[in-house]
């Protein structure tokens, strides 16, 4: 009987061909910021960071049909974390104020530093709030909407209106938030004693990149993957099986947003400034682009993605303002007529690994 | 009650109510232990909204639902589930996107926490299991086929395949021959019988060929209420089920 069958692969087999793409990538990526300049090699850590952001957002999306605009808002959250830090720690000759608090509390005319920003003068604080920030917060809100009766669309519009919330709140604390402008001349980020330069950036998010996407590659198909993608075709059905489909998107939904606020956290050191902008919705809608261009349930697609995308803009910026216009257009040919996104292009067995794939011998 | 002393699955005054209509009028049902209890009765007699209410699916308005004993009424879906009451749907109700393998995977009885399952390994035993329930309902060839490829009759096996994975104390059928052939129905039929030598079945079916195959207690449903229940002869010549079903070729030919 078994033999008919023949060998179960292991669910989280990876066929050859695609480890060996990946390995190639890899290598590309080490090399790129020896070969390019320091502009391309900003833009593209800058770039890969918005490529795991997308990673993130197809967990929930794309495996297990949670859309959701309020990946900015937890990416904002861990960036804000380290803008703090970063700005704390400017030193008293670099702050143009010479004082002990940052500028933007000076204007507004606060007089010494808040006690809820205060511990992020530490960097282990720092680190570990740019993950639990957005994790408590996405835990919180998860536990509310996934627990009660709300579904679908209705989740969307909470996450719309969440989106909007809290880029009007932020914008109106200025004397905590910096306001409409955030937090901006931040110091550069020093680890060990040494200033880390951009290529020194550009390696750290490398190897976040590697490291999520090998997660959750992983972690997609584990049976905890095959439970997420029978969530997205048919969440009640499942419950009838004994699994507790709110605990599995709260867990999803909170993992995605740590990701989202590590990715945040990343950006301000090569960016150096965050402000409000990516807590809204516009922001939230192009991570959802990313990952509707890349290839929903892909994980890779939304980098790809995001890569052609930036590096489109980048190049078009120079030509026309209207680069917005060009990416809203590529949006709707993918819709029409590549709806499962650019990794549907590659050939199938490239990817063929589904979890348990019964192959005869 | 009839095989046991004690009923494994007891129903008591059952009422459900959906904006204002009376789906079910309070209804009573006893199930002992591996007994099969068949369901009959015309469309909107309350047939589905019985097991729904049972598994957690339609808010119960009044009454009880009792599982060895223990009160189930309004418990969560995945409660009660775990508890050992399995379901099968009207319509094929299984994950069309992944393998026949996958589903029968996902259903198999086990810890269904979110650690658990990422922990979780595709272990020999397990493999073991599902390839014989994969055998047991005939889909050892189309094993990693995508659930989507399969023909109506085959999706109804699948999702039979489901239940046998899940292994609950009590097995829940709507219709488990709905779209099959008469063989696949025949089939069907002594499957459950095997499945009743160690589980408790309730099966709703409207085909009298198959009820008569498998039926050791027919309960007969009528706009919410109980009608009668009792042997399928007893059950066959009640004037008020013969009324009922009047002019129903069914019960004619039965």
């Amino acid at each position: 009987m078994a033999q008919v069958i023949g060998q179960i692969q292991q669910s989280n087999f990876i066929p050859k061909k695609w480890q060996i793409i990946n390995l190639v990538a890899l290598l590309i990526f080490i090399v790129f910021p020896f070969v390019a300049g320091t502009f391309q090699t900003s833009l593209m850590a800058k770039l890969l960071l918005f490529g795991v952001l997308g990673v993130s957002l197809d967990l929930v999306w794309g495996f297990t049909g949670i859309l959701s605009f309020a990946h900015g808002v937890f990416f904002t959250l861990g960036g804000y974390a380290m803008a703090y830090y970063l700005k704390l720690n400017l030193s008293a000759t670099a702050n143009n104020y010479g004082g002990s608090i940052p500028d933007f509390m000076v204007w507004n005319g606060l007089k010494e530093l808040p006690w809820f920003i205060a511990p992020l003068q530490s960097f282990p604080v720092a680190i570990v709030a740019m993950v639990a920030i957005p994790a408590g917060f996405a835990y919180a809100i998860g536990s509310f909407i996934f627990r009660s009766k709300v579904s679908g669309v209705y989740i969307t519009v909470i996450t719309l209106a969440i989106a909007s919330a809290l880029t009007t709140f932020f914008v109106s604390q200025q004397a905590y938030t910096g306001g409409t402008n955030g937090i901006t001349d931040v110091s550069k980020l020093i680890l060990f004693g040494m200033v880390v330069p951009p290529i020194g950036i550009y390696f750290i998010i490398l190897a976040f990149a590697t490291l999520t996407l090998a997660g959750s590659w992983w972690l997609t198909k584990s049976n905890f993957g095959l439970i997420l993608r029978s969530i997205k075709e048919n969440e009640q059905r499942i419950s009838y099986l004994g699994y507790d489909v709110a605990s599995f998107k709260i867990f999803i939904w909170t993992l995605s947003a740590a990701i989202a606020g590590i990715c945040g956290g990343l950006f301000v050191p090569l960016n150096n400034f965050i402000s409000p902008v990516y807590l809204g919705v516009t922001f939230g809608t192009q991570i959802v682009i990313w990952v509707a261009v890349g290839g929903r349930g892909t994980l890779f697609g939304p980098v790809i993605a995001a890569i052609l995308l930036g590096q489109l803009q980048n190049s078009v910026d120079r030509i026309t303002q209207d680069w917005q216009l060009i990416v809203g257009i590529i949006l709707m040919v993918v819709v029409l007529f590549l709806p499962d996104g650019l990794m549907s292009l590659l050939p199938k067995k490239l990817l063929a690994s589904s979890p348990n794939n019964l192959e005869k011998n | 009650m009839i095989n046991s002393e004690v009923s494994i699955l007891s129903v008591k005054d059952l009422k459900v109510v959906f904006s204002g209509f009376k789906a079910l009028k309070g209804v009573n049902l006893e199930v002992g232990n591996n007994e099969i209890v068949t369901i009959i009765g015309p469309n909107g007699a309350g047939k589905s909204t019985l097991l729904d209410a049972i598994v957690g699916k339609s808010p119960v308005a009044s009454g009880h639902i009792y599982y060895q004993g223990q009160d189930i009424t309004n418990k969560s879906s995945h409660d009660i589930a775990r508890m050992g009451i399995g379901r099968k749907f009207q319509n094929p109700n299984v994950y069309n996107e992944l393998s026949v393998f996958d589903n029968i995977l996902l259903a198999l009885k086990g810890s269904h926490g979110v650690f658990s399952s990422i922990k979780a390994k595709l272990t020999a035993a397990k493999k073991d299991k599902i390839i014989s329930v994969l055998d047991r309902i005939g889909l050892l060839e189309q094993g990693y086929a995508k659930v989507a490829s399969l023909s109506h009759g085959q999706k109804q096996w699948v999702e039979i395949g489901m239940v046998l994975a899940q292994d609950p104390a009590v097995v829940l059928l709507d219709e488990p021959t709905a779209g099959m052939t008469a063989d696949e129905t025949y089939a069907t039929g002594e499957i459950i019988k095997t499945i009743a030598t160690s589980h408790s079945v309730v099966v709703i079916e409207h085909d009298m060929e198959f009820v008569k195959q498998i039926a050791q207690r027919l309960v007969v449903l009528h706009q919410g209420e109980k009608l009668t229940e009792g042997s399928v002869s007893e059950v066959q010549s009640n004037p008020k089920v013969i009324e009922v079903y009047l002019g129903r070729e069914q019960i004619d030919a039965a």
